[in-house]
């Protein structure tokens, strides 16, 4: 499993982290909690599942948070952008966000990125990360994020809700299938109609699942995926396989 | 001849068509055929199934007996009495 190891400093925690943290060092043990501390996650989107995501790793003592999203507050997505209030509309989302995870937790360090995520700027969203998390509402960009931690080897949580329903899976480069494996046809766009809750467990599995695997704690969700029925409750796992035909990363595939 | 094929539906499908229940199809039968009578049960449900051509739609995720089920011609991948299909529509929102 994937360790943040070697890429940050290994100073011993301060008291005030101690503090912060007392109530999960039983958990995660003093060298989880640096490898968190030293670790860099990008969060891409800052909507209904980044809020949630980016909320939980901050709390958490995630070192270091890139959250990337082009979009200002609107009203109309205050029903489930937990980290954005009414004085918030217009203000770009990420400001919003790096403002109130800056509040929860001073001891680390968040970075915001006010752009859609294209091809001229993947390199720079993605670069020095760790793990990238999709908490994006298209396709596209959804791919193009899958397309680079292939050809980078970096870890990518995949997620996506809509009205009561989500769907989560961990996807470990040379490893587990691809989101193209995966999701080789996109479904129809738009803007779903979505409950905060859905996005809010959706998204809080998705920062567990982010924790997991910096930590190596636990089963991730990999070569699964993760099936969240609101409306009965439940949580179905439906078995994935690599594509090998797969554009992205089929052996009989090629990098598009 | 009618075969008998145990479907298990995901997410919002469960919603449309049920959780887990029988269909009866002509035999020999298809993820087309059999998909276009799971369809049978919602009339509105069907048009997150199927598409104006008759077609399933690409983006949903079937598996015949817990295999997934890919590519141009899954359509007219042939199912047997007795097999289970699975399918779930993936989501796009974030």
């Amino acid at each position: 499993m994937f360790r943040a190891e070697g890429k940050g400093d290994y100073r011993m925690l301060s008291g005030r982290e101690r503090e912060r943290y007392a109530r999960q060092l039983p958990i995660l043990g003093e060298e989880g909690q640096e490898t968190l501390r030293s670790s860099s996650v990008c969060v891409a989107g800052a909507g209904g599942l980044g809020c949630p995501v980016a909320l939980y790793l901050a709390a958490a003592g995630v070192g270091h948070i890139r959250i990337v999203d082009p979009d200002r507050v609107d009203r109309s997505n205050l029903n489930r952008q937990v980290l954005h209030a009414e004085p918030d509309i217009s203000r770009f989302k990420v400001e919003s966000a790096a403002e109130k995870l800056q509040r929860l937790n001073p001891d680390i360090t968040i970075e915001s990125m006010p752009v859609a995520i294209d091809d001229g700027n993947i390199d720079r969203v993605t670069g020095g990360m760790h793990l990238l998390l999709d908490a994006l509402d298209s396709y596209p960009a959804r791919y193009l994020l899958n397309r680079v931690a292939y050809q980078k080897n970096i870890p990518l949580i995949h997620a996506a809700v809509s009205g009561f329903h989500g769907q989560l899976t961990t996807i470990i480069p040379r490893e587990t299938p691809c989101l193209r494996c995966i999701i080789p046809h996109p479904p129809e766009g738009g803007s779903p109609p979505v409950l905060g809750a859905t996005a809010g467990i959706v998204g809080t599995l998705e920062a567990l699942e982010a924790l997991k695997v910096l930590t190596g704690m636990g089963d991730v969700a990999k070569n699964i995926l993760l099936v969240w029925d609101g409306r009965s409750g439940r949580l179905d796992q439906i078995p994935v396989g690599k594509d090998p035909g797969c554009p992205v990363c089929g052996i009989r595939g090629r990098i598009c | 001849m009618l075969i008998t094929v145990h479907i298990r539906a995901f997410a919002r499908f469960r919603e449309s068509f049920g959780d887990r229940f029988d269909v009866e199809v002509e035999s020999p039968a298809t993820v087309r055929s059999v998909m276009l009578e799971v369809g049978k049960r919602n009339g509105q449900g069907v048009r997150d199934l199927i598409d104006d051509g008759g077609n399933v739609k690409k983006s949903v995720i079937i598996m015949v007996n817990r295999e997934r089920v890919t590519g141009e011609a899954r359509d007219e991948h042939p199912v047997h009495g007795g097999d289970e299909v699975a399918l779930y529509p993936p989501v796009a929102g974030g």
